[in-house]
């Protein structure tokens, strides 16, 4: 893929180009807001990552500019630790995932492929189905080997977070966000316990674990099966 | 009556008027006394002028003359008291009505029995005559005594009119006071209650109350640079450190992913990271305090259901909270909304949770509830753990307070004073109870 990153920071912006790059992605660096909007309208990007404070024009900025000018590559938006308002700002300002610094790499790494599975906004799936396991979102069932498994509302999202997200690891802040809209870091691990809860109810009979463990990272949920 | 008691302002206001009028008092006495004196002299003027003419016709007349003189006198006389009287060496009465025995030389005050038989007072003089005759000559105090009683009774009318007065004056002073006094105080109750930025008000009339109100804006002003500064300082602080703090954690990151895995040194470096991301969670809860009490996320407020807000947490949380051998037990009122940040409200329910999670022993009983109480919503945790000492209740909520004996277990100290800010910003409070045993925190805001 290829990745604009914006980031004025030399050593962060190295660390991230060589974690995308030992990924196999193409970077293109910009180091102000204006280079990033100026990189963002004339070359084709598959996703942009933004540093929200950024010298010349501030991400925030820059990506108003971007979406005026129907930039339409999906947006994730690093913003400083601790600043409630960059992420409200970043969100309305036409960003599509956030991300606060600092971060482990592997963070940034799940995020970035998580956009870049995103469909289209006109396409709205109603099934999805990741091996063994078929979810109907609008009955809200899912079955495994065509068995009913009762789930709580909350682990139904769980499951379809990972099912979205399927052959990717999607992080426990991921699940904070999305799952319970918590933009903050509780110290009890609820995602954990829950995921737990969720095996239980997927793997009853014996049945082998479909949901990855990815350690110190989150959970991935396999296609090949 | 009470409050006029305690009131500084009536004291003095008072104080003043019953100062203005004991001095009215003893001004009165002594114009009374002088003017009494000066009457008294002047009938004592007219007694001697009558006695030296008796003594005149004595010298040219004789017995004879006089006692016709004084036969004359009393005859045109009619006045209760008054008369004249001769008297021998021996202190016979030769002639004259006075009935006196030995009179004395000089003035002197008489006490006898009216016509009426009634007691009263006059005043008379005693004058020899030579060969121990005396002559006395006597007349009634009635007309001093009625300028008298004429007197008192103007000057006790005049003196409860300047009573009345004063009583007035002293009400209305002692309200005026009071009402500049009360002003002051309500702004300073406004600033206490939360409203920082509020000032006293100062008129035009640049009096010593609004020269008071002048320096308190002053020194509040002082006082909100400092708050500021300090403010400021802790932001920074935390800001500056960030960037050193996110290239250490990129580079063990970096070391993390070249390292083999499972190795010791791997081991050292994943010990690093967790020390790092420690540091980091107490940088961003020291920020985000910072930004809510600065006030500006309250722009973003909506409206949230409370009620299903409350119960989801809870219910995310009791299965981590029994896995950890305690238990949680909620109770929800439903339908409570308000205009909130959810996202912090969510975190300030959190910490609490977490803090009756981390200060009870295992088999703990923690219980969250969510109830409407008037015009409030009231979000309440409550434990069976040991609870705190009610002298700690007003530490706790402060910023890296830790109490000894949870120096043992994690935490930054920072969970109850972000709930506090959490509070403050959504214009409600904190408060702590004892809940015999354990403890109970509720976080108390408006709500519709």
């Amino acid at each position: 893929m290829r990745i604009l990153l914006a980031e004025d920071d030399i050593e962060t912006a190295e660390f991230i180009e060589r974690g995308l790059e030992e990924l196999g992605h193409l970077v293109l660096r910009a180091a102000t807001g204006l280079d990033a909007l100026h990189l963002a309208s004339t070359e084709t990007l598959d996703i942009i990552i933004l540093d929200r404070m950024l010298p010349e024009m501030d991400g925030v900025g820059a990506l108003r500019r971007m979406r005026a000018a129907n930039v339409e590559a999906p947006v994730l938006l690093l913003t400083a630790l601790g600043r409630i308002e960059d992420r409200v700002e970043g969100l309305e300002a036409g960003a599509d995932d956030y991300l606060v610094k600092p971060f482990a790499f592997s963070e940034l790494a799940a995020r970035v492929g998580a956009l870049a599975r995103r469909l289209p906004v006109n396409v709205v799936p109603t099934e999805l189905e990741v091996g063994p396991i078929r979810m109907d979102l609008l009955k809200r069932e899912v079955r495994r080997d065509g068995e009913v498994i009762a789930l709580q509302p909350r682990e139904f999202r769980l499951l379809e977070e990972l099912m979205r997200n399927s052959d990717r690891v999607v992080t426990r802040t991921m699940f904070l966000e999305r799952v319970w809209k918590f933009h903050f870091d509780p110290q009890t691990n609820i995602v954990e316990t829950h995921i737990s809860r969720l095996r239980t109810k997927l793997n009853e009979g014996g049945k082998t674990n479909l949901i990855e463990t990815v350690r110190g990272v989150g959970y991935r949920i396999a296609n090949g099966g | 009556m009470a409050s006029l008691r305690s009131s500084a302002a009536y004291r003095i206001a008072f104080a003043y008027a019953a100062v203005f009028a004991l001095g009215i008092a003893l001004l009165g006495v002594a114009v009374f006394y002088a003017m009494h004196a000066s009457f008294v002299r002047e009938l004592d003027a007219s007694l001697a002028e009558e006695a030296s003419a008796l003594q005149e016709e004595y010298r040219t007349g004789g017995d004879a003359e006089l006692a016709e003189a004084i036969a004359k006198r009393e005859a045109v006389d009619t006045r209760d008291l008054s008369g004249y009287g001769v008297f021998a060496a021996s202190g016979e009465r030769l002639y004259g009505n006075l009935g006196r025995i030995a009179p004395q030389l000089g003035f002197q005050d008489l006490s006898v029995k009216d016509r009426a038989g009634q007691p009263d007072t006059g005043r008379a003089i005693g004058i020899d005559l030579g060969h121990g005759k005396r002559l006395l000559v006597a007349t009634d105090l009635e007309p001093v005594e009625q300028i008298d009683r004429t007197v008192i009774t103007l000057f006790v009318a005049g003196f409860a009119g300047v009573v009345l007065l004063g009583l007035i004056a002293a009400l209305v002073l002692g309200g005026y006071l009071r009402r500049r006094l009360e002003t002051l105080r309500l702004s300073a109750e406004t600033i206490i209650a939360g409203n920082i930025s509020h000032r006293m008000p100062v008129s035009a009339r640049d009096d010593e109350f609004d020269r008071l109100a002048g320096t308190l804006n002053t020194m509040l002003e002082r006082i909100d640079q400092l708050l500021e500064n300090l403010r400021q300082i802790s932001g920074d602080v935390a800001h500056d450190l960030r960037t050193p703090l996110t290239r250490l954690r990129n580079q063990l990151d970096a070391g993390q992913s070249i390292l083999e895995p499972a190795t010791p040194s791997q081991t050292v470096i994943a010990r690093a990271v967790a020390q790092v991301d420690e540091i980091l969670a107490l940088f961003a809860a020291i920020l985000r305090i910072s930004e809510i009490e600065s006030g500006q996320i309250a722009r973003r407020f909506e409206q949230v259901n409370l009620s299903e807000l409350v119960g989801e947490i809870a219910e995310s949380y009791a299965p981590a909270i029994e896995e950890n051998g305690r238990t949680l037990l909620w109770q929800v009122e439903p339908g409570i909304s308000a205009r909130v940040d959810r996202d912090l409200i969510a975190q300030a329910l959190v910490n609490l949770i977490e803090n009756g999670q981390r200060h009870t022993p295992a088999g703990s009983k923690i219980t969250v509830t969510l109830q409407r109480s008037d015009q409030a919503a009231v979000v309440q945790v409550a434990d069976n753990g040991p609870g705190v000492p009610e002298t700690e209740w007003p530490r706790i909520a402060r910023r890296f307070v830790r109490l000894d004996r949870s120096r043992s277990t994690n935490g930054h100290g920072l969970g109850l004073n972000l709930v506090s800010a959490v509070a403050h910003l959504h214009r409600g409070e904190l408060t702590f109870a004892d809940n015999r045993p354990g403890l109970t925190v509720a976080i108390i805001f408006p709500a519709a």
